[in-house]
């Protein structure tokens, strides 16, 4: 047994002296026949970030040299001429917003690479549908009932660890449905049943609630409430601050900096987290989307702000994360008439890890002439979404089985990782 | 079989008919035909106490009892009715000085501007200076402080507050309970959002005056109301929907393009077509026809034509808008084909007046404001509409997987009452299938609608409102400030996950104990001022007192044992000075309680009366209604 992870596990070590019970998890472990009796295997970690509300895909990676832009976006376009914007050129025909400033070094040491005209073969606009079916990973089917992500976490093998999946928001992701353990906690300090003052009424009210929730009859309750009484006893909100964030690394005070400063507490508190999910959101840029400081600007630093500080944050377990964003869809190449953009098709998405072939954009785009679009108005997908998921689950995660994880599709990935 | 199931129909139909008629003359309702829960299985306490969970916000001590007495069917139709007095109410938000719900619309604007148009203001009036970079961010913001108190402004939050406010106190005491749980149930269908500036403003008056008096009317009000207000309207962005092709435009257009003189780019700009889907797909896809309803993209496109030019008239008198407006009088801009109400604005320059096809409908050119109303009308009645809705009132009052007979019902009495939600709801009741007895406790409460039942079971006086707010919050409701115009998705799963479950126990302990400031609750009091006996006669009682009309033999059993476990307090007391561990755990409860930090007793005192009622609050059955 791996000592080291209960004598700094406060609560672990009650339990271990044998107060109210042996928990699940380790039961479990105990009980697999496994020689190395640790409660998990080391396992890497895979960070998804989705951006809900569909980002300008065209704005945040922009394809500048294309004069069809120029036209169709009279007072949005950008390019790297400091008249323009002074957007960060890539490579003479894509260039950066300036505002994701702290992904042009990562692009540039090659640990980030981006892939664009990507998007849905499902052509629906609606951002609940198409969220729907990135997250399901099933485009056509909507009776689809678990997420890709629960799947791969499945795929990856029973896990004895509560926290092998974790979003970082209230509730559990439509990508996190499923048959397999998965946990939604927005702040880890919340995770502990508390009665101020009093603690032995707290342990007593804590085992009550065990063993109410053990006997719901309700499934979802029972089986919820067992997920979360394994996970509050090996967090152990107590030590959570040995693993903040060391002096000089501040991230964005948003709702996506909180939610990666709390994945990397996860990650460097080893409780063998693979998959770990957070949102990031007001991307739907009808109106007045603005340029180098406007709307989309400033939700395009505090995403990439927040990205890089979490990588920083990370250094010492670099090479156990990837980390890869997502959108629903993108938005019309055409500014509409209210200075903003309306539902449109592909986009663009970013993979950040040390396993990633990083400073390219990896694309199929053919031209932003009218002729090249779809319905004469929206960048069309020219990569499917699920090349570039798989690409970064086969690869990073290594599980290779794509009919379960993406079924119905027998698409390949794109070369975006490293085979190790 | 057919004709078995066409005469099981009438049979409800009848039923339907007979219940309408005892609506309407309250004398009758002594001779209202019985709901079907006896054949059912329900006995007449648990069809009260199933009633009570479906339409409240939860049942208060001894209320299964007092609608059993008088009547399930009585006590619904009262409900229906909607005209219970509700001076408690009144009275409590008047002594928490919640005043803005009475100010009309436009004192409301003006008396709460958002920021920009403050700032905007403070510019023009020479206050601050645009990109103003050689004060500090502090002494800008006194500035702009001292600027609204000077004019009278009060800060915008304060309006969220006391919208927030409102709706808790409302729904923990009002006795017309139906209505308020019908009015969340409506917000969240049209959901606006307060997490969107423009619209921030508007959402208290939303739920006033578009869903509240609407909330049992036909469905087309509903629809229409929510259409044309201005929280609507900025949140799904139709207020800056224009077109250039109109008769009005083109002249100016015209003079436009003289004035510069072909100089193309500025023409361009100024006279870009300003066409906003946004509204148009959401209000097919989530108000009316539902996303499988059989639109197309083009029925997208088109139904954002026919509503361009509805907008929000501009209400903030120091705004540029208002002054420009406001030289013409009300009379002069109706003869030009303007249409004004409340907050609404049809700009008739700004409409396209090309002909139009809409699910199928051929829309002559020219159609002006009325095309719009004709074409919400046609979306009103639509039989997919009429099935979107019904699924939705069965999935909140029922369960999350209603039976498809059910929702055939509803959808019937929707179509042949012209979207009559009255109908649709007696008609549910009226059903065999809403009896079911896999129905009862089937569904989940909702953050809110535990805290709400929670108050209503204790009695408890809730004297900061808002403190209830940030519990949801945790909990994972943080209502008013939902995003997406989905709103939140209303099944169980949705609400239940392991961080929010935890949450829902401590807020059990939390509030039994009265650790949420303001919450003020005497438990005695629910037992007549007898103390129970020992911890099992208190368990017993109380669990009756929260959880009326179940069978609680169970869980008493197992907390019981639990309490009784002697070995189990030695254990908690031993490991405790065993391992140096304990230091850690105990260092967290100093901080907020110093009294902790003393020798650790050898055996634990029973639990308290306020533990074990918390521990009922968090347990799950009282998580399910």
């Amino acid at each position: 047994m791996d000592r080291r992870i209960f004598m700094r596990n406060g609560t672990l070590a009650l339990f271990a002296a044998g107060i109210g019970g042996v928990p699940n998890f380790i039961a479990k472990a105990a009980t697999t026949g496994n020689k190395c009796s640790k409660p998990f295997q080391k396992r890497k970690t895979l960070v998804c970030i989705f951006q809900r509300g569909a980002m300008d895909g065209l704005m945040a990676v922009s394809p500048y040299a294309d004069p069809n832009l120029k036209m169709m976006r009279p007072t949005l376009y950008m390019s790297p001429a400091k008249t323009e914007g002074s957007m960060i050129d890539l490579n003479g025909y894509f260039a950066l917003h300036p505002s994701l400033q702290a992904f042009a070094p990562l692009f540039q040491n090659k640990q980030l690479a981006i892939a664009h005209g990507v998007g849905s073969p499902n052509p629906t606009r609606s951002h609940f549908d198409a969220q729907d079916f990135m997250e399901s990973a099933t485009p056509f089917n909507k009776g689809t009932k678990s997420g890709w992500l629960n799947r791969a976490v499945g795929l990856m093998g029973k896990s004895t660890t509560p926290f092998s999946a974790v979003s970082l928001t209230n509730a559990l992701p439509r990508s996190f449905y499923g048959s397999n353990e998965a946990l939604a906690i927005s702040n880890l300090n919340d995770f502990a049943i508390q009665m101020r003052g009093n603690l032995l009424a707290g342990k007593l009210a804590a085992n009550s609630f065990e063993a109410l929730y053990d006997n719901a009859s309700s499934q979802l309750l029972q089986k919820t409430g067992k997920e979360s009484f394994e996970a509050m006893k090996m967090l152990n909100v107590n030590n959570l601050k040995q693993y903040a964030p060391k002096a000089g690394i501040v991230y964005p005070n948003s709702a996506l900096g909180n939610a990666l400063k709390q994945i990397a507490v996860l990650i460097k508190m080893d409780v063998g987290l693979e998959v770990a999910f957070a949102e990031s959101g007001g991307w739907d840029t009808h109106v007045n989307q603005g340029t180098e400081n406007g709307i989309l600007g400033r939700t395009l630093k505090d995403f990439s702000d927040s990205i890089a500080t979490f990588w920083e944050d990370i250094a010492a377990h670099q090479d156990e994360v990837t980390v890869m964003t997502m959108t629903e869809f993108g938005r019309t190449v055409h500014q509409n008439g209210t200075g903003g953009t309306d539902h449109g098709r592909a986009s663009c998405l970013f993979v950040l890890g040390n396993n990633v072939q990083g400073g390219k954009v990896y694309h199929q785009i053919k031209s932003l002439a009218k002729e090249d679009l779809e319905d004469q108005r929206d960048l069309p997908v020219s990569t499917d979404f699920r090349s570039v998921f798989s690409a970064v689950a086969n690869t990073h995660l290594n599980i290779h089985q794509n009919n379960i994880l993406f079924p119905d599709w027998n698409g390949n990935g794109i070369p975006i990782m490293r085979y190790s | 079989m057919m004709q078995q199931k066409k005469a099981g129909f009438l049979i409800i139909l009848v039923l339907v008919l007979a219940a309408v008629v005892g609506f309407v003359d309250k004398d009758h309702t002594k001779s209202l035909q019985k709901f079907p829960y006896r054949q059912m299985g329900f006995t007449k306490e648990q069809a009260a106490a199933y009633l009570l969970n479906r339409f409240t916000f939860g049942s208060t001590p001894g209320q299964v009892d007092a609608v059993a007495k008088e009547g399930i069917e009585h006590w619904f139709y009262q409900q229906l009715a909607g005209k219970e007095s509700d001076t408690s109410v009144n009275n409590l938000l008047q002594e928490l000085h919640i005043d803005a719900p009475d100010l009309s619309l436009e004192d409301m604007v003006n008396t709460y501007p958002i920021n920009g148009e403050v700032v905007a203001l403070a510019r023009k009036m020479g206050i601050i200076e645009k990109g103003d970079t050689s004060i500090s961010k502090q002494a800008y913001r006194e500035k702009l402080k001292a600027f609204m108190q000077q004019q009278g402004f009060k800060p915008i939050a304060e309006l969220e507050r006391q919208l927030i406010v409102q709706k808790i106190v409302r729904a923990a005491y009002s006795n017309n309970q139906l209505q308020e749980v019908l009015t969340d149930f409506w917000f969240n269908h049209f959901n606006v959002s307060l997490t969107k500036p423009v619209c921030t403003p508007y959402v208290l008056a939303f739920e006033r005056d578009a869903i509240r008096p609407h909330v049992l009317d036909h469905f087309d009000a509903l629809l229409l109301a929510t259409a044309q207000h201005p929280a609507m309207l900025t949140y799904l962005d139709n207020a800056g929907s224009v077109s250039n092709n109109n008769p009005i435009e083109a002249k100016r257009l015209e003079r436009l393009a003289q004035t510069l003189n072909n100089d193309n780019n500025t023409f361009k700009k100024r006279a870009s077509e300003g066409l906003n889907e946004n509204y148009a797909r959401e209000v097919m896809e989530l108000h009316t026809m539902g996303v499988d309803g059989g639109y197309t993209q083009q029925d997208v496109t088109t139904l954002a034509k026919i509503l361009t030019g509805w907008s929000v008239y501009p209400l903030f008198k120091n705004g540029p808008a208002y002054q420009l407006i406001e030289k013409t009088t009300p009379q002069q801009l109706e003869k030009r084909g303007f249409v004004i109400q409340n907050g609404f604005l049809f700009r008739p320059n700004k409409h396209d007046e090309g002909p139009k096809t809409f699910l199928g409908k051929y829309f002559p050119a020219n159609g002006g404001y009325q095309e719009g109303i004709t074409a919400l009308e046609m979306l009103a009645h639509q039989p997919a509409t009429a099935k979107f809705i019904s699924a939705e009132l069965a999935k909140h009052f029922v369960s999350d997987t209603p039976s498809t007979a059910l929702i055939q019902q509803m959808t019937q009495a929707f179509l042949k009452t012209n979207g009559s939600i009255k109908s649709m709801l007696i008609t549910m009741v009226n059903s065999p299938e809403f009896w079911n007895p896999n129905n009862q406790h089937a569904k989940i409460k909702s953050p809110f609608a535990l805290a709400i039942s929670t108050i209503r079971a204790t009695n408890a006086q809730v004297n900061m409102p808002y403190q209830i707010f940030n519990w949801c919050n945790k909990m994972g409701q943080k209502f008013y400030y939902y995003q997406a115009p989905t709103g939140f998705p209303d099944r169980a799963d949705y609400w239940i996950n392991t961080g929010s479950l935890l949450s829902r126990m401590n807020f059990g302990l939390a509030f039994a104990s009265q650790k949420i400031p303001g919450i003020n609750i005497n438990l005695p009091a629910l037992n007549n001022n007898h103390e129970p006996e020992s911890v099992d006669a208190a368990l017993k009682i109380y669990s009756a007192i929260l959880l009326p009309a179940r069978d609680n033999t169970q869980n008493i059993q197992r907390i019981s044992a639990l309490i009784h476990d002697e070995d189990l307090n030695q254990k908690v007391v031993q490991a405790a000075n065993q391992h140096n561990n304990y230091a850690s755990i105990q260092e967290m409860d100093a901080k907020v309680s110093t009294h902790m930090v003393q020798p650790i007793q050898t055996s634990s005192p029973p639990p308290s009366l306020s533990q074990i009622v918390g521990v009922i609050i968090g347990s799950p059955e009282f998580q399910k209604k």
